[in-house]
């Protein structure tokens, strides 16, 4: 497992998504593709290409890709 | 489980050593299982099927998430048993079955185990009523075990202990699972996958010493992931139990159905069954490349996908398939997985499989074994009488 690249991060979060770019600042909320199907997928990119395990509610306390970006980094250490 | 070293071997009489069945002294709950086969294994499945593109509307899904939800989940169709017809009537059509084509005679039948989350009744046990309907003797040992997802290999368990203590006789292991009838048709986190089915597992003493490896771990503590809380005696039927509420949208239920914590399940299930199938390889002295394949449970495609690259299994020795054509049928559906994907092979020869349940309770467990060749290994619908 890798430290954290944001750029790539943020990167698996736009696939995820279903857009082109997402920003350190965009609100998860905001994408119409943020429900619980991503959610898992956000899971199953955090264990796999992270090795970390984050939980659901932890999610739902996140509001912006960098607090998820920062959830997964402070996971990993 | 320490009475399983106390029982000596049944076969301690013939020349050759054989040791007995036993259980590791340390703190993993492994076991290891001699001189057992498995003879036969029939699935069956109600003939009615229900389509997801048919259920769209009830859930109230746009039709570009409904896309996903098919294609992320694997989903297209699956089996629901019609109303009347229990987990108990899926079980018995099915050993009819093998009692009328000659698989298994009444008379060699020791014991009856019955595995289900949705039985006839709250008593008598299921096995029993089994047992009456089927007229077979009194001499039956008739057990029913409340497992779900973890049903089958821990229904297989069950009968290695009972075919080590028995006298003579072989060990039906019947799984069956109506889980259409604990959840509503407007919930598009249940409804899709859920399936309805059962199957007839015929356990045998054998000779030749066949080892097969258990690994068994359970956490109570986690209990409240996957429950249905009312309608029994924590929290006794009512008016209360029985209203349906739409917790969000398009996820109707009562507590009297399935409440899932879909997030932890699917932690729970790539954090804590990928070691438990390295250490039944270990144990067992497998590698991943010498298992044929790997047997799971059917929860969804998405996450068996993620747990064979998890494992770096290739996709192909884990199948994946059976949630989109039959359903999730909890402890039915290994039986299924294995009729469905491997019945030919089955029937003509032998594979090295890892079987794996995994959820209620919660409980996972996994177990290396030869399988095969098998005297009946199929898929049969279920048709009304």
């Amino acid at each position: 497992m890798t430290s954290m690249n944001r750029p790539e991060f943020y990167q698996r979060l736009a696939e995820i998504l279903d857009v082109e770019e997402v920003k350190a600042e965009d609100r998860l909320k905001n994408f119409d593709e943020w429900d619980s199907l991503s959610v898992l997928s956000v899971l199953a990119m955090a264990d796999s290409k992270y090795g970390v395990a984050i939980r659901a509610e932890e999610i739902r306390s996140v509001v912006t890709a960098a607090d998820l970006a920062g959830l997964v980094e402070a996971k990993q250490e | 489980m320490g009475f399983i070293q106390a029982q000596g071997s049944f076969f301690k009489n013939e020349a050759r050593d054989r040791r007995s069945s036993g259980c590791s002294n340390d703190a993993n709950m492994k076991c290891i299982f001699r001189n057992k086969r498995i003879n036969a294994i029939l699935s069956v499945v109600p003939a009615q099927q229900s389509r997801f593109d048919d259920e769209r509307s009830n859930y109230n899904l746009t039709e570009e998430k409904a896309g996903r939800m098919k294609k992320m989940m694997g989903l297209d169709r699956h089996r629901v048993a019609p109303p009347g017809v229990c987990s108990s009537d899926l079980c018995v059509y099915g050993l009819q079955q093998l009692l009328n084509e000659g698989t298994l005679k009444k008379e060699e039948i020791g014991a009856l185990l019955f595995v289900s989350q949705t039985p006839d009744y709250y008593l008598p046990p299921t096995s029993n009523v089994i047992q009456g309907r089927l007229g077979l003797g009194h001499d039956v040992i008739c057990l029913d075990l409340n497992q779900g997802c973890a049903g089958f290999v821990i229904g297989l368990m069950q009968a290695f202990m009972l075919l080590d203590m028995m006298d003579a006789g072989k060990v039906v292991l019947l799984n069956g699972d109506t889980a259409s009838k604990l959840v509503d048709k407007h919930n598009r986190v249940t409804y899709p996958l859920i399936g309805d089915a059962g199957s007839v597992t015929v356990i045998e003493r054998c000779a030749e010493e066949n080892a097969i490896h258990l690994c068994l771990k359970m956490d109570g503590s986690r209990h409240r992931a996957l429950i249905v809380p009312g309608g029994a005696f924590r929290l006794p039927s009512s008016p209360e139990t029985l209203k349906l509420a739409e917790a969000e949208e398009g996820v109707v239920q009562s507590l009297e159905q399935i409440h899932m914590d879909g997030a932890a399940v699917f932690n729970f299930t790539l954090e804590d069954v990928p070691p438990q199938i390295e250490e039944v390889l270990s144990y067992s002295g497998n590698s991943k490349e010498s298992i044929d394949y790997f047997l799971f449970h059917q929860p969804n495609q998405f996450i068996l996908k993620q747990m064979a690259d998890k494992m770096k299994i290739p996709q192909e020795k884990l199948p994946n398939n059976i949630v989109g054509i039959y359903g999730n049928s909890s402890s039915v559906s290994i039986p299924v997985n294995i009729t469905h994907n491997c019945g030919k092979q089955l029937r003509n020869g032998a594979l090295r499989v890892c079987l794996s349940g995994f959820g209620v309770g919660l409980t996972w467990s996994s177990m290396v074994m030869n399988l095969g060749p098998l005297a009946t290994c199929q898929t049969v619908d279920y048709e009304a009488a």
